[in-house]
């Protein structure tokens, strides 16, 4: 092909001329190695508390390592020593073209090995894992009164209990149902297939940007948010399941949307339909199963949701379980817990045969 | 209305100096020139990459020339706004190799969509297709023969099948040109020959131009009014399909090649 060393320009052309690979290579290894670095400084220095505190000096420091990181990665792969980054983010051209070494042998293979057993150990310091605490006398003495708390539920609270797990349940099945026709609306508008041109794709950019805002804080936020602006109760729980419902069935049912088949899109655009129609008679007949099938699951995630957000005022089983934990009530909460893994395994097997039934 | 006389000398459309280089750099087409008769049987030849499908998706705006001239009916295509491409489109149907029918509609129902063009959008959002809109579906539908199956959904029927309710959905947009891109080239060889006898009828009996892109020369002989042979984007064959000696097939499909026989 006459053309295919244009192509291959192209392709090969990245940041400023450089190549993208070793942009993204330079900066995971800089990133990788840097973070090393970081972790055998404070090893060997052990700074005070008060210096850790320092954030503006030790990003200024954490950065330099990094920088540090990114020299040696860049000078390790001009001498061919093939780094972590390398092995990720090479050219398609190179890994088509792999040469096999032991892997001992190899910068990468200790690149990663250090890494791994570096965080290790520092997850192990910050999570204060100690094997000391599980096996105290006193604290597991504690959890069996707990325990036995729970195992003889108090039954006189069931009533009570039946009664805020319905209202859990309607609070998920109304943050479903109100998300459904807004999140259908918004999905075409952030689906890449559908907003090709310069303009359509500027307001893709924003939506997604958004509903990817929308969607990283967590319910539990919104939750207090809500339970702010409208009043502790179940009318703030829905609110927060909803803004995160439409947020996450937006995300994927354009995700669906843009995997569907090109070839009845042609078929009816050829035919002199508009947008409008082409959305609707050749997009919607192959999405329609997958959405139900993502709406009955995120109904089934919204009433697991819908109990942890009660425990900060969203209303529901979640506030009256907070209430009587406050109190060490555990008798009671055993009653509550019981109803309420009842409903979450109901839910779960009903969902489960209802999104296999429609494959 | 339809011109019923194939053998009108009347131009329908005529293609100048076209020429499509898509964004990564590839030249599809380079500079392709020739004219299109009203109720010709044109079959476009040549290898797989040589801009046969470029050439027809360039004729009804599926793609977008890079430069060059187009007239249909006397008039360009290349300015037209979107409603005009619209209108366009529904003069110019196609169909393509994968049939590109709607999965989970019936046969029906798919055919009745090639009137989305005239129905308005709220009426087509909720199948509201008028009276005679349904007549002509099932009038096309029995002229390929498979009326009986108008309930069955389009994507339970076999290849050759659903290439026939494509072809019905084309013609129930009451078209001019029939563009068919590869039509049979995911069919197997004893149905090949009824789907390009349904063309011929189309052809021969509504008098609609057809533009069709073939692999097979066999059935360029037994099918074509016409031949254009394309090699990397470059027109290098025009005439009869009686014309095509060995020799061109050698220059048109590189030598070397073997003819293939499907009958």
């Amino acid at each position: 092909m006459a053309t295919a060393p244009e192509k291959f320009i192209l392709i090969k052309k990245g940041f400023w001329g450089m190549k993208a690979s070793l942009v993204k290579t330079t900066f995971f290894d800089g990133l990788v190695l840097g973070y090393l670095l970081v972790v055998v400084l404070i090893a060997i220095l052990h700074p005070s508390d008060e210096q850790m505190l320092e954030l503006s000096k030790n990003t200024l420091i954490f950065l330099s390592c990094c920088l540090v990181g990114a020299g040696a990665s860049f000078l390790l792969n001009f001498f061919k020593l093939k780094t972590l980054g390398e092995l990720i983010f090479e050219d398609a051209e190179a890994k088509a073209n792999l040469v096999s070494e032991s892997w001992y042998k190899t910068v990468w293979a200790w690149e990663l090995i250090v890494f791994l057993v570096t965080t290790l150990i520092v997850g192990v310091k910050i999570t204060q894992f100690s094997v000391f605490e599980l096996m105290d006398q006193q604290g597991f003495q504690g959890a069996i009164r707990l325990f036995q708390g729970l195992m003889s539920p108090n039954f006189d609270l069931l009533p009570r209990a039946v009664l805020n797990i319905i209202v859990t349940i309607f609070m998920a099945f109304m943050a479903t149902a109100l998300a459904i026709p807004i999140a259908f609306v918004l999905c075409f508008f952030c689906a890449k297939n559908i907003m090709k041109t310069p303009g359509a794709f500027v307001i893709y950019m924003g939506l997604r940007t958004l509903l990817n805002i929308m969607r990283s804080i967590e319910a539990l936020i919104w939750a207090i948010i809500f339970s702010v602006w409208v009043g502790i109760g179940p009318f703030a729980g829905m609110m927060a399941l909803m803004i995160h419902s439409i947020a996450s069935l937006a995300k994927q049912y354009s995700e669906i949307v843009e995997s569907v088949n090109e070839g009845p899109i042609e078929g009816i655009v050829s035919t002199g339909a508009n947008k409008l129609q082409t959305i609707w008679f050749a997009i919607v007949p192959q999405v329609v199963l997958p959405f139900i099938s993502f709406t009955v699951y995120r109904w089934d995630i919204n009433i697991r949701m819908a109990t942890i957000v009660g425990l900060v005022g969203g209303g529901g089983i979640g506030t009256l379980l907070i209430q009587f934990q406050g109190q060490a009530m555990w008798p009671e909460v055993g009653t509550i817990i019981l109803v309420i893994a009842f409903v979450v395994w109901f839910m779960d097997t009903a969902s489960a045969y209802l999104r296999e039934a429609l494959k | 209305m339809i011109n019923r006389n194939p053998n009108s000398n009347e131009t329908l459309l005529s293609i100048k100096d076209l020429v499509k280089t898509y964004p990564n750099g590839t030249q599809a087409l380079k500079e392709v020139s020739f004219e299109v008769r009203r109720g010709e049987f044109l079959v476009v030849i040549g290898l797989s990459g040589s801009g046969k499908s470029t050439l027809l998706r360039c004729l009804n705006r599926l793609n977008d020339p890079t430069s060059g001239e187009i007239t249909f009916n006397g008039k360009s295509t290349l300015d037209l706004k979107p409603a005009e491409v619209r209108n366009l489109r529904k003069k110019v149907a196609m169909i393509f190799q994968h049939f590109n029918l709607v999965p989970r509609h019936t046969v029906l129902s798919n055919v009745l969509m090639g009137r989305l063009g005239d129905t308005p959008s709220l009426k087509s959002l909720f199948g509201m297709f008028s009276a005679p809109d349904y007549q002509k579906a099932r009038e096309y539908l029995n002229l390929v023969g498979i009326a009986e199956k108008e309930k069955m959904r389009a994507d339970q029927l076999s290849g050759g099948q659903q290439q026939r309710v494509a072809i019905a959905r084309a013609l129930t947009q009451q078209p001019e040109i029939l563009l068919a891109d590869e039509p049979v080239a995911s069919l197997d060889p004893a149905t090949c020959h009824t789907v390009m006898d349904y063309l011929k009828k189309v052809n021969q009996e509504l008098g609609i131009t057809i533009i069709c892109n073939l692999h097979f020369l066999s059935l360029v002989r037994q099918y074509a009014t016409r031949v254009i042979a394309l090699k990397a984007g470059e027109i290098v064959f025009e005439g009869s399909p009686t014309e095509i000696t060995d020799d061109w097939f050698a220059r048109i499909y590189g030598h070397g090649a073997r003819e293939v026989h499907i009958n």
